[in-house]
């Protein structure tokens, strides 16, 4: 059974904040989803691994160079941004 | 039977029956007109449609001649990247994104005039089963308003159930695109992972997402596919489509044909659904197939093992949205961790951050080889018994969905409850496999049922050409009351 402190703990690996009165009920939701994940518990898997679908390979292009996205545009998706950059809160003092 | 729209409407621009100009307005009119009942589209673009009709009629009138797409209306799942039109994934995290690129599949169809009217409504990051997760309401059901389109690709379906649109390109990564289709009585195809380019779709899980078409034919499937299954070098896992064009091969005989049903799949199927099904399996033996039954155990495990994979790869893919770059940011916050807590926790919806945070646990230090490891050897497992289905038959025929549409609001209320209609979709993503589904039926309210047929990697000629030969032989599509009249 998942307790609040595991969920908590995943929400921060995750970067969520979980507020004090959707707690429960996440907790409640996450315990059934992950009950239901359980039932390959049982399962048996000996001998067999997952590699890849349809023995795909990395379909490589040639390594040369081609026009490449602006940098205007790319920033005008930014809610901020100065001198060519992102902005955020500083991060040290 | 459903005849092909898009060579109807094609033979009908070159003949000067009609310009793309008066084709492309009247599709204008319907959306503007019956997107308030549907709830189809999220962003509607009819300048853009309007400039690239006069473009076809330019060509027209020079005597040039056009490809079978060109000047046909059409749209995009919010998940497919446009350039300078608003992508939102249906979530509010994306609310105010517009792309700088294309998607490889809009860049081949955009070189080709087709003409988009506008983006369609899907369940927030393409999670859900219903359309409803969306941050815009859900897309609903041509056949009655009361019950939903689908999901996650619903507003494609909706839209083309609903004729306000020919066609249009949606995503599967759990039965993203069949399910909708299967409820909204059209047909919808996921192809081989690999034959089609993601780049430029946003990402959801990256092992199973595949573009797709949405149509009302099969054989408008198959024109569709023929064009986007192209290799990209823009996409690592791209391979294009392997052999010729789908179309040409679509009518050929079917006699002798082994079509495989899978017990398992039948079971915990609504009785009418499961009747519809096995309608289809006498077609296909009066049409000279010859039908082989055979066991799939480890079917049982596909839908948890979907689950914990696209969940665990969606943990990832979403961990991009910090709102540094683009999309929605959080106000008042205290430092850098909190500012991208507060986005992401405002910015994403329910459903989405119980994949997230389903995706974390089952990755995170202590679980994962319980979880994901465990998971990824039954994928192996799961992958291996299709191969071994395929020894013994061409084509797997199975209900798409276990139920027709539910009604609004009905969907929500219970997540795992919800996961259970996903069962017999996923085992296609799984695998990387071929899956179509065509409408063969409707329930005592006339809501549409659809059935699935599945090839092995690579044979969407196959699963094509079984579709049409049903579709020609008792073929239950029926125009909704919605849209163009044609």
């Amino acid at each position: 059974m998942v307790t609040k402190e595991e969920i908590m703990k995943i929400a921060i690996l995750s970067k969520l904040s979980v507020e004090d009165d959707e707690i429960d009920k996440l907790t409640k939701d996450m315990g059934e989803i992950i009950s239901f994940a359980d039932t390959i518990n049982n399962a048996a898997d000996e001998g067999v691994e997952f590699d890849n679908i349809n023995n795909l390979s990395n379909a490589f292009r040639e390594d040369k160079v081609v026009p490449s996205l602006e940098r205007e545009k790319i920033l005008a998706n930014a809610k901020d941004s100065d001198d060519g950059c992102f902005m955020v809160k500083n991060i040290m003092k | 039977m459903s005849e092909s729209k898009i060579a109807r409407l094609h033979e009908g621009l070159v003949s000067k029956e009609f310009s793309c100009r008066e084709l492309t307005e009247k599709y204008i009119e319907a959306v503007n007109k019956d997107n308030g009942a549907l709830n189809a589209y999220v962003t509607v673009t009819p300048e853009t449609a309007l400039e690239t009709a006069s473009i076809v009629d330019d060509k027209i009138a020079r005597g040039e001649e056009i490809s079978m797409l060109e000047g046909i209306p059409m749209t995009l799942k919010d998940n497919i990247s446009t350039d300078g039109i608003r992508t939102t994934c249906c979530s509010k995290i994306l609310e105010d994104y517009t792309p700088i690129y294309d998607a490889t599949v809009w860049k081949i169809l955009k070189a080709q005039n087709a003409v988009l009217l506008g983006k369609t409504n899907m369940d927030e990051f393409a999670m859900g089963s219903s359309c409803e997760t969306s941050y815009f309401g859900g897309a609903k059901n041509p056949h009655n308003i009361n019950h939903v389109a689908g999901g996650s690709s619903g507003g494609v379906a909706s839209a083309v159930g609903g004729n306000i649109a020919v066609y249009g390109l949606g995503s599967d990564t759990g039965g993203s695109i069949r399910q909708p289709a299967s409820f909204c009585g059209i047909v919808g195809m996921k192809p081989t992972y690999g034959a089609v380019s993601r780049y430029g779709l946003i990402a959801y899980a990256s092992s199973l997402d595949q573009i797709g078409p949405i149509t009302t034919s099969v054989e408008d499937t198959a024109v569709v596919y023929d064009a986007i299954s192209q290799y990209d070098t823009m996409d690592s896992t791209s391979q294009g489509r392997k052999g010729e064009s789908v179309r040409s091969t679509l009518k050929n005989d079917i006699k002798g044909m082994k079509i495989g049903i899978a017990r398992e799949y039948l079971e915990g199927i609504r009785d009418d659904v499961r009747n519809a099904v096995e309608e289809a399996v006498e077609v296909y033996r009066s049409l000279g197939a010859e039908i082989v039954y055979f066991d799939l155990p480890s079917l049982k495990y596909a839908l948890p093992v979907y689950y914990i994979i696209a969940c665990a790869e969606a943990s990832s893919n979403l961990g991009r949205y910090d709102g540094i770059r683009y999309g929605y940011k959080a106000q008042n916050y205290r430092d850098v961790n909190d500012m991208v807590k507060k986005t992401r926790s405002t910015g994403f919806g329910d459903e989405v951050k119980r994949r997230i945070l389903l995706g974390t646990y089952v990755l995170s230090s202590g679980y994962y080889d319980a979880y994901y490891k465990k998971a990824q050897n039954l994928r192996g497992k799961i992958v291996q018994s299709f191969k071994k289905a395929f020894e013994v038959c061409d084509v797997i025929l199975a209900p798409t969905v276990p139920m027709t549409a539910f009604e609004n609001g009905h969907a929500v209320s219970d997540p795992v409850e919800t996961y259970m209609t996903d069962i017999c979709t996923v085992p296609v993503n799984i695998c990387g496999l071929p899956g179509i589904s065509v409408p063969c039926g409707f329930d005592n309210k006339g809501m549409p049922i659809g059935m699935q047929l599945i090839g092995d990697s690579f044979c969407e000629s196959k699963i094509l050409n079984a579709a049409w030969q049903y579709e020609k032989a008792a073929g239950k599509f029926k125009p909704a009351g919605f849209g163009v009249k044609l």
